[in-house]
């Protein structure tokens, strides 16, 4: 604003400045005849009031083109292109390190479906051009400005009734206050009215002022109060708001039942606190029965008493074929045990050997394809102790013995599967073996399914057709040898 | 305050005067010459042929069509921006009735049941259809009643037009304002018959080149094509006649700036409609529809051939795309050269359109066929033959409706 | 039925060379306010306003209670049930989005197609659209069942969530779209009112309403260069929002048509949905406005011309509604599919048939009477041929939704559908809330967009001056 047109009180402080000449006219087309002349008489800062969009005006005081809608165009395509990419990041892959999409897969539609995506891309594009064109038209006007000086002026409320206004601003060039006058009364203004801007008026209302700082200061609590409270522990239970499903009035499997009633603990459905019955005893699953004893332990039927309970056959046979001079002193426990099983007489107490079966049961099809299979399943289950020919060379077998050499693990080395002692099993016993476990052998009962063990014994069996030499298990650094056999192959 | 214009023709010759007596044998020449060359390059193959001629034949229809709708919508509006333009379009709209003999060489064979064209015109098309409700369909897809139809349809556009046509020229003569209230007073009955019409003649022309698909939509997007070309045919003629100087300064720019808008809204109509029938069927994956987007936009198969899937794309992109950024901007949509170029731009992948509608049903085996000897020759001759038809029917009759009570609106148009 | 036309008060009359006055009693630019502004200066609104209000606040506290009991006991209290899982709630919703269509297509499609009769209805029929589009976004809002858990509609990304909503669903689509129309309307609608604010605040004697609509109307004063800017962002707006309202209820029907059902899916739905929605929100602009006019002494700027002009665009949205009925039935038995024709036929004839012989007597054959002029211009007989408008348009959305649930692919999965008492409490409830909002908006805010009225004045300045500057059109017969 030019300093010249402030007007200087006694304190030397401008409190008001003179905005310009405001002319009344009172119907539309003398606005624009006024309006066209002040523009060919050169004034450039000036404005029009009409209480609707005057159609001619533009041209008559030069308004220029606003560019708006290119701002709008602007907005709408990127905001398009960002619909289309935030639908590709949330449900096209889960790419992103953080709040990474998830790949949903639905009816078989390509995971980024851009047909499907189009309509949510539209609308995020409209909603945004609605946005940059509704705020950018208030912003380039400068709305909302609360202290305009026109307000002040009465006649001026008409300006959004019925009449029509010109305002020659006091910063134009061809402005002169007693000439600009003159001027628009030749061109028909039916009053003309000076406006000054009283400057205190832009001052931000004191009340406002307080209020603004109260409301900052309020809504500073809630946040003090969560970095507070987010450090420190408390013995309250948390605030659950949205309760979902998570407590649930049922009974579920496995768990003590909730307590209903706060007088009895966990009162369950039973009275051992329990929802659910254990079956009764010998209550066998459908499909469980096994009865083919032949098929399903090994053995043939008269020995149907027994459990699995089995004494260490190892030892047994390895006192029939004078093993009992070797020590092997790998295995701790397992040494002891071997000797005294060696030593020991066979004990009148243990139960009965059953009687194993040496052929395999009807309805095992010992074919080509079964030792296929065998082989299969031996490299799966087997082969990581017993190892890849069957002489123990399994990694874990490995290991096992190192650490018991150690002293850090009980370990009953894992027999080679050309031993002599293993080699005259009949399958019924292998097939026990696997099954119900030896020494540190676990059982394999539950991995491998039945049809498959009866895969594995004959799979073994062929092994041991093969002839391989049972091994001399490799010495570990400062063991000596652990072999249970050494006996050359036949 | 603008001035006033008064509401008069200034300019001296407003017809085609002497010139379309030059038009009609030059136009018939380019057609023989266009259609005798694609011909020449089908080497004997009819059916090819056939779905050449069909597919500019739509082309062309769907045009005329469009502008015959904007007639009747311009008097049911009582519009009057449109009172300069609105002759032109009466002639365009006129032509449908004479382009019912540029449909014998489909329908002939068709009533002589060769099957060039139609696969219902095979005996035998449907298999073993399975109810009596289903073995309708084969006495409705059959050569008299498909002709029966036909041939009413065109009697219908050419009433139509030549109600609107014939009153226009009558006020003309006596310059009596009431004409305008009957015709304004009748396109409202016969708005619903010429919607009735297209939904039936577009199912018939194009739809049954597929017997076995079907779609609702179908209607809708051949209006919004043929809406869309009929404005961009209305713009083009009348660049073309005021550059010839037969018309001077009565079209403004501001006539041509709602075209234009006219024009812009109905290509994001029809891109909006063509999306909506795609994602419908894409979406419910219904085999007994996909199949006809499936030989579409998919790539063959048997010859891993992606043209028809080139061409969708072309479409998407020069039918909707390029056209809608292009005909945004309002600089654009009043400068007459950029709308010079656009119109025939719009009308290029106006037949473009109905070549991806019509010629995947070519062959049995939906392969890509499309040939510049054949189809392109065929388009300049349609044209050619067109163009005759238009110099035909406008003969020396004015092109602007010089008493339409409503030219002064028309002349004082001013878009802001 | 011949009237004698009386050119003071009854604009209907067709002269080609004419443009009928659409703002009657010489009615200059002061003339327009006090119509308009004095409705709202008045001390006491009549009486029939605190009837009005009075019932609709009333079934306003009906759906407020049900919506309480629906958040306490669940969804269980609708009929929705197998295999009818959508029900009243989504044909709610649907029908109230669609009336929601005709403000947009009166402030923005007739906008650009410069039908200057928009003037005197569009701020009332969108603040109509704004108040239909709050009762159809009720309906999806409380009918999640874990309300709570709205935020999950939104793609806002959690931490504990890690799952984003499914896009390609029409029923986010529908989050979207009715979202983004609720916002564009309310910017259209604010937008358009603050010249109007403005000049509430320049007559305005009371403190509070000084400040208040001081406020809200941001400090317009009128400013040529402050219209040009609007001008263009109106119609950059008006060009937004119209395909806006296309494809909003155009996503709309993509809820049922990109399904499998048959009856459901039919590529015809979207602009079919669209004449529909635009046919049934023209007649509740109409039946609003009527009482209005009457009311608050109206009638020289919504003249019997407006509505005649609103009674066209709802016969011609109604035969676009018949004419998609009919291309519909032809392509179901064209199709040859047997469940497409079976849906059709069981419309008509199944356990449903009287919903939908409602539904086509109201939507095609009583529309028909606006073929009759006397039908078209006289005010109480339109109320009522559009109340029945509006009642067939419900049961349309009712027939396509509960018809083809209740029986598609499976018979042996066909059941009869029972609404319960919330259901139909909640439909009434809606109406109550809609009618409370307009009620209040027709006391608090400008009714009429005063500054677009006085923009088709003819520069004369008085209203029914004939010289109308765009409409010169002495027919000359110049030689040719």
């Amino acid at each position: 604003m030019a300093d010249h047109n402030k007007k200087k009180t006694e304190s030397d402080h401008p409190v008001s400045r003179l905005v310009g000449l405001l002319a009344q006219f009172d119907d539309p087309d003398s606005l624009i005849h006024a309006g066209t002349h002040a523009r060919e008489a050169g004034y450039k800062k000036m404005d029009a009031f009409t209480p609707f969009p005057l159609h001619g005006i533009d041209e008559a005081i030069g308004i220029r083109r606003t560019w708006l809608p290119f701002f709008v165009l602007a907005i709408g395509l990127s905001a398009c292109a960002f619909g289309l990419f935030l639908q590709y990041y949330s449900n096209a892959g889960d790419w992103s390190p953080i709040f990474p999409g998830y790949a949903f897969m639905i009816s078989g539609k390509p995971l980024f479906s851009l047909p499907a995506n189009i309509p949510v891309a539209f609308e995020i594009t409209v909603l945004s051009s609605a946005f940059a064109a509704f705020f950018g038209m208030w912003a380039l006007n400068r709305l909302p400005r609360l202290a305009n000086p026109l307000h002040r002026i009465s006649r001026f409320r008409r300006a959004t009734n019925d009449r029509f206004f010109l305002l020659l601003e006091a910063g134009d060039e061809k402005y002169d206050s007693s000439r600009s006058r003159q001027q628009l009364e030749e061109w028909g203004a039916t009053a003309i009215e000076e406006c000054n801007e009283d400057l205190t008026d832009r001052e931000f209302p004191k009340v406002l002022k307080m209020a603004g700082l109260i409301l900052v200061f309020l809504l500073m609590i809630p946040p003090v109060l969560i970095f507070r409270a987010s450090g420190g522990t408390s013995r309250a239970p948390r605030l659950h708001f949205m309760p979902d499903m998570d407590w649930q009035d049922k009974y579920k499997s496995q768990v003590l039942a909730p307590d209903f009633d706060d007088s009895v603990k966990h009162t369950g459905l039973f009275a051992d606190g329990r929802a659910m019955r254990v079956p009764l005893p010998g209550t066998i699953a459908l499909g469980k029965l096994e009865n083919d004893t032949e098929y399903h332990r090994g053995f043939l039927p008269p020995q149907s008493s027994y459990t699995g309970e089995l004494p260490v056959l190892g030892e047994k046979l390895a006192g029939q074929f004078n093993l009992q001079d070797e020590k092997p002193e790998g295995t701790a426990e397992g040494a002891a045990a071997v000797q005294e099983g060696a030593a020991a007489p066979q004990d009148p107490n243990a139960p009965p050997e059953p009687n194993w079966v040496t052929e395999f049961p009807a309805n095992v099809p010992v074919s080509r394809e079964l030792v296929e299979r065998g082989r299969q399943r031996f490299e799966i289950y087997c082969s990581a102790c017993h190892g890849y020919n069957g002489n123990g060379g399994g990694l874990i077998n490995q290991h096992a013995m190192a650490l018991a050499v150690n002293g850090q693990a009980a370990w009953t080395a894992a027999k080679s599967l050309h031993d002599p002692t293993i080699t005259v099993q009949p399958v019924g016993r292998i097939f026990d073996t696997m099954t119900n476990g030896r020494n540190t052998m676990g059982p394999y009962k539950s991995q491998i399914p039945i049809a498959d063990r009866w895969a594995i014994v004959l799979y073994v069996k062929a092994l041991q057709e093969t002839g391989i030499t049972p091994a001399v298990i490799a010495p570990v650094e400062g063991a000596p040898e652990t072999t249970p056999a050494t006996k050359p192959a036949e | 305050m603008h001035k006033q214009r008064p509401a008069i023709i200034t300019s001296p010759i407003i017809s085609l005067n002497k010139a379309y007596v030059r038009m009609i044998p030059l136009g018939l020449i380019i057609g023989a010459a266009g259609i005798g060359a694609s011909f020449l390059f089908s080497a004997g193959d009819f059916s090819r042929f056939s779905f050449s001629w069909l597919t500019s034949f739509c082309a062309l229809l769907s045009m005329s069509l469009g502008c015959l709708f904007f007639v009747i919508i311009q008097h049911l509006t009582r519009a009057g921006w449109s009172a300069t333009v609105r002759r032109i379009a009466e002639i365009f709209a006129m032509c449908t009735l004479p382009m019912f003999v540029l449909f014998l060489p489909i329908l002939l064979p068709v009533l002589m049941g060769k099957g060039w064209v139609y696969e219902w015109n095979v005996p035998g098309w449907s298999g073993e259809a399975a109810s009596p409700m289903e073995k309708l369909k084969e006495y409705y897809l059959v050569d008299w009643f498909f002709a029966i139809r036909i041939v009413a349809v065109f009697a219908i556009w050419g009433a139509m037009a030549w109600f609107f046509l014939g009153n226009s020229l009558k006020q003309d003569r006596t310059g009596d304002p009431q004409i305008s209230k009957t015709m304004q007073k009748h396109s409202t009955w016969i708005m619903i018959v010429f919607a009735a019409t297209l939904v039936f003649s577009s199912f018939d022309l194009e739809m049954s080149l597929a017997p076995l698909w079907f779609s609702t939509m179908f209607p809708v997007y051949f209006f919004a094509g043929s809406f869309l070309s009929g404005m961009a045919v209305l713009i083009l003629a009348s660049l073309l006649l005021q550059r010839s100087g037969r018309i001077t300064d009565e079209i403004t720019i501001d006539n041509y700036h709602d075209m234009a808008k006219l024009a812009f809204s109905f290509v994001f109509f029809w891109g909006y409609i063509a999306f909506s029938q795609f994602m419908l069927i894409w979406y419910a994956n219904l085999p007994e529809e996909t199949f006809w987007y499936g030989y579409r936009i998919n790539m063959d198969p048997e010859t891993g051939s992606r043209g028809w899937q080139m061409m969708s794309l072309a479409l998407l992109f020069g039918h909707l795309l390029i056209p809608f950024l292009g005909i945004m901007a309002r600089t654009v949509r009043r400068n007459k050269t950029y709308l010079f170029f656009a119109s025939i731009w719009l009308l290029f992948f106006h037949w473009i359109d109905h070549l991806w509608i019509i010629m995947p049903e070519s062959t049995p085996e939906h392969t890509f066929n499309f040939s510049l000897l054949i189809d392109i020759p065929m388009a300049i001759g349609m044209i050619g033959i067109y163009m005759a038809l238009f110099a035909l029917i406008a003969g020396d009759r004015p092109l602007i409706a010089k008493c339409d009570p409503r030219l002064g609106e028309a002349l004082n148009l001013k878009n802001h | 039925m011949s009237i004698v036309i009386n050119p003071e008060t009854d604009n209907t009359f067709e002269d080609p060379g004419k443009r009928a006055p659409l703002v009657l009693g010489g009615l200059d630019y002061g003339g327009v306010t006090e119509n308009v502004a004095s409705l709202w200066e008045a001390t006491r609104p009549p009486r029939a306003w605190y009837i009005t209000l009075g019932i609709s606040m009333s079934f306003m506290a009906i759906l407020g209670a049900c919506i309480l009991h629906l958040f306490m006991k669940g969804t269980g209290i609708w009929g929705n049930n197998n295999p009818v899982y959508w029900g009243f709630p989504i044909v709610n919703f649907v029908f109230w989005v669609g009336i929601g269509h005709a403000g947009t297509l009166i402030s923005a499609i007739l906008f650009l197609f410069r039908q200057n009769w928009r003037t005197s209805i569009n701020r009332a029929a969108e603040a109509m659209t704004i108040f239909a589009v709050i009762c159809a976004g009720t309906f999806p809002g409380i009918h999640i069942g874990r309300v709570w858990a709205f935020y999950w509609l939104f793609p806002v990304p959690t931490e504990h969530l890690a799952m984003w909503p499914n896009f390609r669903s029409p029923l986010l689509w529908d989050v979207f779209a009715v979202g983004t129309y609720a916002t564009v309307s309310v910017l259209f609608w604010y937008m358009g009112m603050v010249p109007d604010i403005a000049t509430f605040r320049d007559r305005c004697r009371t403190k509070i309403g000084k400040l208040v609509y001081g406020i809200l109307s941001l400090g317009w004063t009128g400013s040529s260069r402050g219209w040009h800017r609007y001008e263009a962002a109106y119609v950059i707006l008006a060009a937004l929002a119209t395909p806006l309202v296309l494809s909003v209820h155009t996503i709309v029907s993509f809820d049922f048509a990109v399904s499998q059902v048959p009856g459901w899916h039919t590529t015809i739905f979207p602009p079919y949905f669209v004449a529909g929605a635009i046919f049934s929100g023209f007649a509740m602009v109409v039946t609003l406005l009527v009482p209005c006019r009457q009311l608050f002494g109206l009638k020289n700027l919504i003249t019997i011309r407006h509505l005649e002009n609103m009674n066209k665009i709802i016969m011609a949205t109604g035969l676009m509604v018949g004419t998609a009925y009919g291309i519909e039935f032809f392509i179901a038995w064209y199709s040859g599919v047997q469940t497409e024709t079976f849906a059709f036929y069981n419309r008509a004839f199944g356990n449903f048939w009287w919903a939908y012989w409602i539904m086509v007597s109201c939507n095609v054959f009583i529309p028909q009477v606006f073929w009759f002029k006397w039908a078209r211009t006289t005010p109480w007989f339109m109320v009522i041929i559009c109340i029945f408008v509006n009642i067939g348009m419900w049961f349309e959305r009712f027939v396509i939704c509960i018809t083809s649930l209740c029986r598609d692919y499976l018979p042996s999965s066909w059941a009869y559908f029972y609404p319960t008492e919330f259901d139909i409490l909640m439909l009434l409830g809606s109406f109550g809330l809609f009618f409370t909002l307009f009620t209040l908006f027709c006391r608090y805010l400008p009714v009429i967009a005063m500054a677009e009225v006085k923009n088709i004045i003819p520069r004369g300045g008085h209203g029914d001056d004939h010289d109308h500057h765009e409409t010169h059109g002495s027919p000359a017969v110049a030689g040719e």
